[in-house]
């Protein structure tokens, strides 16, 4: 009597497991199949005329990233500098100053905003976050760009990422926007190789970083002790798990890491500027009021700009140095086209 | 085969078991219900109720601070429920009663050995001797609450055991594409409500899950054998049962038939005294009343004082158990704590003097703390301090944005700090070990630990040194110094320094410790 009722539960059971797997294996075959790992974040190297943008809104081809960084078009400038005025009308400006976020974004496209979200104690006004208003604008311009999907992450190294997205004041504003917040989930951190790479060979990056169209990184730029500044390649530390290594060679791991997560836009929230005891802050008198954003599709000219606010030279930042030498991007401040626009005159 | 034939008839042919029953699977769901929420957003007023209602929690934190905690006035209900209706919170509401009830292992052994009646003595011994104890300050005995076992078991013990499985099983499977959605899927209800967001260490689980593991395989010997024979809550509202309102009556229509003896979970009814039964063993249950064929059993209102049995505690016990916590505390007390134990980190705003006369041990905290910072002390902090939260920043950090602890401690031994006072909180202090700090030994540049200083000016500073690398090559690096006065000890650099093994810069015990940054600090022997 009683085997038989185990026997009867036991078979039950198996039904139901095989329902359930058998029917999650069938539902999620045909989603994986239109992505793949290879699709990466839009190369800087890539030239961004509009003429090569296909017309009917078919996604860009990704390409592997060349040595030589190209020039953009005459048309456009190289960096955008938009300064006094509100943050979201900075960023607006910025980007419409580089051409459009249309130029980076296309129609149905899956795009991964990263601010910086280090810690979950801090609120905006001790510039350790990035500004909720310039994080919330980008989603805006994304999705009128006609994103398809826009997630904002970041994996903080203090506290768990929703409680930083909550305590940072991103979340409001990009719930808001219409975009989203990404949980950080440790599932999604896959052991990734780094073809390019001088020092780091080998990381675990967060996967929708490397699936997404479109990444766009956003950074604050405030004070940090060993790497001087952090800045846009210094931002890209928040989509990898193990932190802590990177510092043995800071600069050239960085450089790394750029070299394959590929930002398609860098905007650099200097809107407050952390000047001391960064990355955390908690002084407002550390803080300065500046008003500027930065955008450019070269990850390494929005730092070398960014590096000037500071009082400091690009090639006084080792990463800026190693961005150099892999080819990501340009520090020649004085000869590079740079817009600057003065949006409260 | 008989009762068991009768048994199965219904839910309404046994309308109080039925009811009982009910109310202690939604008092068990409330229970893990609250525990779950005790990390998170939810009030830690509200999570830690069940530790509150507790009397025993209560009355010892009384005599040992000899100071009354407001919101251990909660326990006032328990307290009045037991004096109406005797011991219906073990029968009715202990949620570790209720993992008792639905685990019966004593069919498996079908009482091969089931202890004497003298052994209902123990619990009562174990009662005094807590009882004693905290009125000479020292509270290790609340290890044996059955609360406190439940809630640290689950807290420290099956939780994390429990996390290890389901990101075990989510990494394996999830390496299968077709898995990929469902399995986040999963991961997105579990956390961060659950189970933690980010990885969290544990020490010895096996040993937290194994005390209530252990207390459930006591039911092979007897049904309930903790309720009957061990817990010290269940004596103390025993006791207060003998002079309970509802007590349980033999009606005239009973013909012995011994069909509520062998219903008792307690095995309370004796045949050999007209079928009575001791309302401090009885835990209100209903079952005998249910099951009477002949409604022999009623429970009725009596004004008296139910009789002593002989394994109720008589004058030599408490004499007994008196010397025998005298003579306890006075062997745990002979030396000072601080002096053995330094690295026994204590919560934040706990008293760093009086913290293991206040703390009951109930582990609420250390479900609170998201980082698993806070753990059981083993050996950190002696027998005095055993079992208390101590902070081991090594595996999990005190989150500069979070004051949880404070907020969900039932007795106020960690106070419930604001934010911004936890902040000022010395919980210890950070020094540098020198001889195995990177950029000191070995020429390499690592600022980790000033990176993460939450504090909004930093307590570790960098000065610039020169150094000289085995190639000859001399270059220009930085090397982290702490600053006391500005150092709370939160353990963020201990944590994530990168050091192999024992962190290069640990958190120990300080004067000033307990008290707020830069104010009048405590000074040892002052």
């Amino acid at each position: 009597m009683e085997n038989k009722t185990r026997r009867v539960f036991l078979r039950w059971m198996a039904i139901q497991m095989g329902a359930v797997f058998g029917g999650a294996l069938l539902a999620s075959c045909g989603r994986q199949e239109s992505r793949s790992l290879q699709t990466t974040a839009l190369p800087i190297a890539q030239p961004l005329q509009p003429t090569e943008v296909d017309p009917t809104g078919a996604p860009l081809q990704a390409e592997e990233a060349t040595a030589e960084p190209t020039e953009t078009p005459a048309s456009h400038p190289h960096l955008a500098v938009a300064r006094g005025g509100e943050p979201g009308t900075l960023v607006r400006q910025a980007v419409t100053a580089l051409g459009g976020m249309q130029l980076f974004v296309n129609p149905g496209d899956e795009v991964i905003v990263k601010p910086n979200a280090c810690v979950d104690y801090r609120t905006y006004e001790y510039a350790a976050t990035t500004n909720p208003w310039v994080v919330g604008e980008i989603v805006r311009l994304c999705l009128e760009a006609g994103a398809g999907r826009v997630r904002v992450m970041d994996f903080p190294f203090g506290g768990d990422s929703e409680s930083a997205y909550r305590r940072s004041g991103i979340q409001e504003q990009v719930l808001a926007a219409g975009g989203e917040m990404e949980p950080i989930r440790f599932l999604k951190f896959v052991e990734t190789e780094i073809p390019n790479a001088i020092d780091l060979k080998r990381c675990q990056i967060y996967e929708d970083v490397l699936l997404a169209d479109v990444v766009i990184n956003v950074p604050i730029a405030k004070h940090h002790s060993l790497g001087r500044l952090t800045l846009g390649m210094k931002n890209l530390m928040g989509v990898i798990r193990d932190r802590p290594y990177m510092h043995g060679n800071l600069g050239q791991r960085l450089a790394d890491l750029a070299s394959r997560v590929r930002p398609a836009l860098t905007i650099v929230d200097a809107v407050r500027i952390l000047r001391a005891n960064g990355p955390t802050g908690g002084r407002l008198s550390d803080v300065q009021k500046l008003d500027t954003v930065i955008a450019s599709a070269d990850i390494v000219a929005a730092d070398s700009y960014a590096a000037t606010l500071f009082g400091l030279q690009p090639t006084d930042l080792s990463y800026i140095v190693s961005g150099l030498n892999m080819g990501l991007g340009r520090a020649d401040l004085e000869t590079m086209k740079i817009e600057e626009i003065a949006v409260g005159a | 085969m008989a009762p068991n034939a009768r048994k199965r008839r219904g839910v309404f042919s046994r309308p109080w078991t039925s009811l009982r029953k009910l109310i202690q699977a939604l008092a068990l769901l409330a229970f893990l219900v609250l525990f779950v929420l005790a990390r998170g957003e939810t009030p830690g007023s509200t999570t830690n109720l069940f530790l509150r209602l507790n009397p025993l929690l209560a009355l010892v934190n009384l005599f040992a601070t000899k100071a009354l905690v407001a919101g251990a006035a909660v326990a006032l209900i328990t307290i009045a429920l037991t004096f109406l209706t005797g011991r219906s919170w073990c029968g009715w509401l202990c949620p570790l009663g209720t993992i008792l009830d639905w685990i019966p292992l004593h069919r498996w052994t079908k009482g091969r050995w089931t202890p004497g009646e003298g052994w209902r003595g123990v619990k009562y011994a174990l009662l005094l001797l807590t009882l004693f104890a905290a009125l000479l300050g020292g509270l290790t005995l609340l290890i044996f609450d059955p609360l406190t076992i439940l809630t640290r078991g689950l807290a420290v013990g099956v939780w994390p055991a429990l996390d290890k499985l389901v990101t075990a099983a989510e990494t394996a499977l999830y390496r299968l594409p077709a898995l990929r959605t469902p399995i986040l899927a999963v991961d997105t209800l579990l956390r961060p409500l659950i189970l933690p967001p980010v990885p969290v260490t544990t020490r010895a689980s096996a040993l937290f899950a194994g005390v209530l593991i252990a207390v459930v395989l006591l039911n092979l010997f007897a049904e309930r054998f903790w309720c009957r024979y061990l817990c010290s809550m269940g004596a103390l509202l025993g006791l207060m049962s003998k002079v309970a309102l509802l007590r349980r009556r033999i009606e005239p229509g009973c013909v012995g038939c011994t069909i509520c003896t062998d219903a008792c979970p307690m095995g309370t009814i004796n045949a050999a005294d007209d079928y009575a039964s001791d309302p401090g063993e009885c835990t209100m249950c209903l079952e005998c009343m249910d099951d009477c064929p002949l409604g022999g059993t009623t429970f009725a209102p009596v004004l008296s004082v139910d009789p002593m049995r002989s394994y109720d505690p008589g004058r030599r016990q408490v004499l007994v158990t008196l010397g025998a916590a005298l003579g306890g505390m006075a062997l745990i007390r002979t030396v000072d704590p601080e002096i053995e134990h330094p690295f026994a980190l204590h919560p934040p705003g706990a008293d760093a003097e009086e913290f293991y006369s206040q703390c009951v041990r109930c582990g609420q905290c250390m479900r609170a703390c998201p980082t698993a910072a806070l753990q059981p002390a083993l050996t950190e902090a002696g027998i005095e301090g055993f079992w208390t939260p101590v902070l081991i920043s090594r595996l999990g950090y005190c989150d500069y944005g979070c004051n949880a602890c404070g907020q969900s401690c039932p007795v106020e031994a960690i106070a419930p700090l604001p934010l911004v006072r936890k902040q000022e909180q010395v919980i210890g202090r950070a020094e540098i070990d020198q001889d195995r700090c990177l950029p000191w030994i070995e020429e390499q540049e690592c600022i980790v630990c000033e990176e993460v200083c939450p504090l909004p000016e930093k307590a570790i500073e960098l000065e610039l040194a020169e150094a000289r690398l085995p190639t000859g090559e001399t270059i220009i690096l930085q090397r982290p110094l702490v600053i006391h006065d500005l150092c709370i000890g939160c353990g963020m650099c201990e944590y994530k320094c990168p050091a192999v093994g024992e962190a290069a810069i640990r958190v120990s015990r300080c004067s000033g410790e307990g008290g707020l940054r830069g104010g009048q600090g405590r000074r040892r022997g002052g």
